[in-house]
């Protein structure tokens, strides 16, 4: 029942003109899904994105120092609109296709968020000579995709809630999610794991981009209304960075991550889920610490060193349990992207 | 003295020939060749040439070096040295206003000395570049990019510590659990 009224509440707050389409969708049954609740998310960011888009009425010019190689160059772009992406379009299709991340005034930036003022822009990729920035955001990007993996993998029956993962920390040999599948006293098979790796490698093929936005703390409140987890950690967010909260769409897949992130699933080669282990977790009770492993497709490897590191991924991650307290909050955490690789 | 390990015995140089002396073979024509060599070197501050050349001018060129820091340009013994192995004369101020200065303080010896790649077809002869360090040259090797933290190094050599450590451990128990048997029986 608890479901429903959430879902009424989101019906106040999305326009009345598409308010036909939505009914159906959201109430169709008691028990939530995956996909509703998806589809729901999706909905809001679009709203919300679509609306940011509008504050902007004028278009201004800002000036964009790229630096090189190939070489340094001086572009005219739109204030708020552009991306670095639109940037390295102009400039040559390798920037396009290796860019992970930019460096706006020397701050890691999005490929995909638009910018302010006028800044000079780098171009970093996974090859560079001091990739540490990039490993990091690369490493958080497949903590999302492991999100969207657990979630639409499973059979409607089970409603997957995802609670958070942990910063990224390389060392560790492995990714981690950890969220609640509903499932009783799983240990996955090798088959089950591998076939939540597949569903995983398909997001390579779509060339689905990382979409960064900065909402209110209250549309982030909606958005995550029905997953118990997050609506307990939208307000410590907000706390503590001033009512709003970064949230990242990958495809139809919407989660709350302080980034940054790489520009596109395109730039995961290898992906695997290794394994899946029950956790107890002081805040949340019982869940389940889902591990993956993962390498940019601009990185190659012998298959046989793969294998070291996915046997190595396979074992239990001892990365912080996630807790409900701010101070080892994932997402928050993630917020000062010190360097300690 | 030599601060690069070097061969104990004099390498027979073939016979020189130079333009106005004609051909001079034995000590003499190995000593001309050497002077032309180190001559090159001060001046050009790099050197292609046999590799075998290469290693014998190298000696010469940093125990002279070695006298101009250790003695100074007041030093009847080292100018004569200066005066030898240097057939142009202004070389001898660049060696004491210039390499001198610049080789004071280096623990290390003076010259980097390469292999090149024999060119074929021809004759097969190993050739070699001798160079001052400090030389206002571009590298002779491209420089080696530092791929620690790629993210796949990164990766391996988590795996690596991780597969040592366990070793360890493995290792510590296994000879605490053969002391308890030990003092069992």
């Amino acid at each position: 029942m608890a479901a429903s009224m959430s879902c009424k509440n989101v019906f106040q707050k999305i326009s009345s003109a598409s308010r036909s389409n939505l009914k159906r969708s959201y109430c169709q049954s008691i028990n939530l899904t995956n996909a509703e609740v998806r589809r729901k998310r999706n909905e809001i960011f679009e709203t919300e994105k679509k609306r940011q888009l509008g504050l902007i009425t004028r278009m201004e010019k800002i000036q964009v120092d790229v630096k090189g190689p190939p070489e340094d160059c001086t572009l005219i772009m739109n204030k708020g609109i552009s991306t670095p992406f639109n940037c390295s379009m102009h400039i040559q299709e390798l920037l396009v296709n290796r860019s992970a991340l930019a460096l706006v005034n020397g701050e890691p930036w999005d490929m995909h968020r638009p910018l302010k003022e006028d800044c000079s822009i780098e171009f970093l990729h996974f090859l560079d000579e001091d990739p540490r920035i990039v490993n990091k955001a690369f490493w958080r990007s497949c903590c999302l995709v492991l999100g969207h993996v657990l979630e639409t993998a499973l059979q409607n029956q089970y409603y997957v809630e995802l609670c958070s993962f942990p910063k990224p920390h390389l060392q560790s040999g492995s990714f981690v999610y950890d969220a609640d599948l509903k499932l009783k006293d799983w240990k996955p098979t090798t088959a089950e794991l591998n076939c939540l790796t597949r569903v995983g490698h398909k997001l390579h093929h779509l060339d689905l981009k990382f979409e960064r936005l900065e909402v209110d703390a209250s549309i982030a409140l909606d958005m995550f209304q029905d997953n118990r987890f997050k609506s307990q950690q939208i307000p410590f967010i907000a706390e503590s960075s001033g009512s709003k909260v970064v949230v990242y769409r990958v495809g139809d897949h919407v989660d709350i991550s302080s980034g940054p992130c790489i520009a596109s699933t395109n730039q995961i080669g290898r992906f695997n889920v290794t394994a899946a282990h029950q956790i107890d977790t002081p805040d949340y009770g019982k869940l389940y610490r889902v591990q993956g492993l993962g390498l940019p497709s601009q990185v190659m490897m012998h298959y046989w060193s793969y294998d070291i590191l996915r046997r190595r991924a396979g074992k239990f991650n001892t990365a912080p349990l996630p807790r409900l307290k701010m101070e080892s909050s994932p997402q928050t955490d993630d917020n000062n992207t010190e360097i300690s690789t | 003295m030599l601060r690069f390990p070097y061969r104990a015995r004099p390498r027979k140089m073939s016979r020189q020939r130079l333009p106005e002396e004609g051909i001079i073979v034995g000590q003499e024509g190995r000593l001309q060749r050497l002077r032309q060599l180190v001559t090159g070197l001060v001046r050009y501050e790099r050197i292609e040439t046999v590799y075998q050349h290469c290693d014998e001018t190298r000696g010469y060129a940093e125990r002279l070096i070695h006298t101009a820091i250790r003695n100074g340009d007041q030093h009847q013994h080292t100018m004569e040295m200066a005066d030898y192995w240097l057939n142009e004369k202004d070389l001898i101020y660049k060696l004491f206003d210039v390499l001198v200065p610049r080789y004071q303080n280096y623990s290390s010896a003076f010259t980097n000395i390469y292999r090149t790649p024999i060119v074929y077809p021809g004759r097969g002869t190993e050739m070699g570049i001798l160079e001052l360090k400090g030389n206002p040259w571009p590298d002779v090797l491209p420089k080696q990019r530092d791929n620690r933290y790629v993210i796949s190094n990164v990766l391996l050599q988590a795996a690596r510590k991780d597969y040592n450590t366990s070793k360890e451990s493995r290792k510590t128990k296994n000879e605490l659990n053969s002391s308890s048997e030990n003092s069992e029986t």
